[in-house]
């Protein structure tokens, strides 16, 4: 599935971009590589980077709940995802991770254990 | 180490050298530390199940992670779950507030007598304070906590790292068959620090004038300085986190572990 725009121009791309930049002060030019693992899995799940987030986090009276089952369900998307890309296990596990570290500045708390 | 500096290293470690075994004897000090921590009525309400990570069944050990645990679970090689055995009180009937009285730490100087714990203290206080379970829960709890601080000082002691995270209570019940009167409290994390023993600095706390006071609501107990520079002198009170090098330090800890950053 093509995306319908460039991929920085998303929402939820550019609060990972900016989470990126506050907790590691890395420039947004440097995040090529992590844009295109992110595109790569858009297009293996067929959804957009805005539509992700917004299938694992639901409004609330009184603020944003996270989806559990959205949540395993992308956990499990990653995991098969992170084993489909080429390379060793450390950069399968790296593929995934920035998958992960995409959801998790978004606000979607995951942790997947230690990958290596 | 001492007392003091015990204090000012603790923090909440998260990272673990996952392949690095904690000494048995070195769990057997966190518990007997445990033991010892102070206990109204000397009813020890607190329980602990010792877990090593890497002998429990993998089915169990993923039943007990929860979406906030599960990475320290994979990382630290000792896991302690602490409950709280509330039917404790029951059982023993005020038997051990006797020993104390025996043991010359209740004494009748203050009021005591084996009459007043027999006739009185047990049938009039503590069993009835059984059956508010609101305000039972409150009191066993708030001293199995005071026991389970004991631990995580004793592990910074030993040298270790720790932390406390909340179980989901009924999964941990099912897990270790625990009897029906235990409340799921923690699990302890245990293992040698992957970070460094700073892990950052001291945590932000808030100030102190606002958590204490002197005499009554509203009046500041008054910090004096020449206290806190003694305390600082101790390595009781460190360098406030973030310390430089914190977020170079994740990032190292991520890239080795296979971390989202």
């Amino acid at each position: 599935m093509a995306l319908g725009k460039p991929i920085r121009d998303y929402a939820a791309v550019q609060v990972w971009i900016q989470g990126l930049t506050e907790q590691w002060g890395e420039a947004p030019s440097d995040m090529g590589a992590r844009l295109a693992v992110l595109e790569r899995f858009c297009d293996f799940v067929e959804r957009d980077p805005d539509s992700l987030i917004q299938e694992c986090s639901r409004e609330v009276e009184g603020g944003k709940r996270i989806r559990i089952k959205a949540r395993r369900l992308y956990s499990e998307k990653i995991a098969e995802f992170q084993s489909s890309v080429e390379g060793d296990a450390r950069s399968q596990g790296r593929a995934g991770n920035t998958i992960r570290s995409f959801l998790i500045h978004n606000g979607i708390f995951m942790q997947a254990g230690v990958q290596s | 180490m001492e007392f003091k500096e015990v204090v000012g290293r603790r923090r909440s470690i998260r990272f673990f050298e996952p392949d690095k075994p904690v000494e048995r004897e070195k769990i057997q000090v966190i518990l007997e530390t445990a033991r010892l921590a102070s206990c109204a009525v000397n009813a020890h309400w607190l329980r602990a199940i010792v877990v090593e990570r890497d002998k429990i069944p993998p089915e169990k050990l993923s039943q007990l992670k929860t979406p906030v645990a599960a990475l320290t679970l994979d990382l630290a090689p000792v896991h302690i779950y602490f409950f709280c055995d509330l039917g404790v009180v029951n059982r023993i009937k005020g038997s051990r507030l006797r020993e104390l009285v025996d043991a010359g730490a209740l004494a009748p100087t203050h009021g005591w007598s084996h009459k007043f714990v027999d006739d009185f203290v047990y049938p009039q206080i503590l069993e009835p304070m059984t059956k508010n379970l609101q305000g039972y829960l409150a009191a066993a709890m708030a001293d199995a906590g005071g026991a389970a601080q004991n631990a995580l000082l004793a592990a910074f002691d030993e040298g270790l790292g720790a932390c406390l995270n909340t179980p989901n209570p009924m999964l941990t019940k099912q897990v270790f068959g625990v009897p029906d009167d235990w409340i799921s409290l923690w699990v302890m994390v245990v293992g040698y620090p992957a970070e460094s023993w700073e892990a950052g600095g001291q945590r932000p706390r808030p100030p102190f004038e606002e958590l204490y006071f002197e005499g009554e609501y509203g009046k500041p107990f008054k910090r004096d300085p020449a206290v806190v520079e003694k305390l600082k002198q101790a390595k009781m009170i460190q360098a406030p986190a973030p310390l430089p090098g914190r977020r170079e330090e994740i990032r190292k800890l991520a890239e080795r572990l296979g971390l989202p950053e």
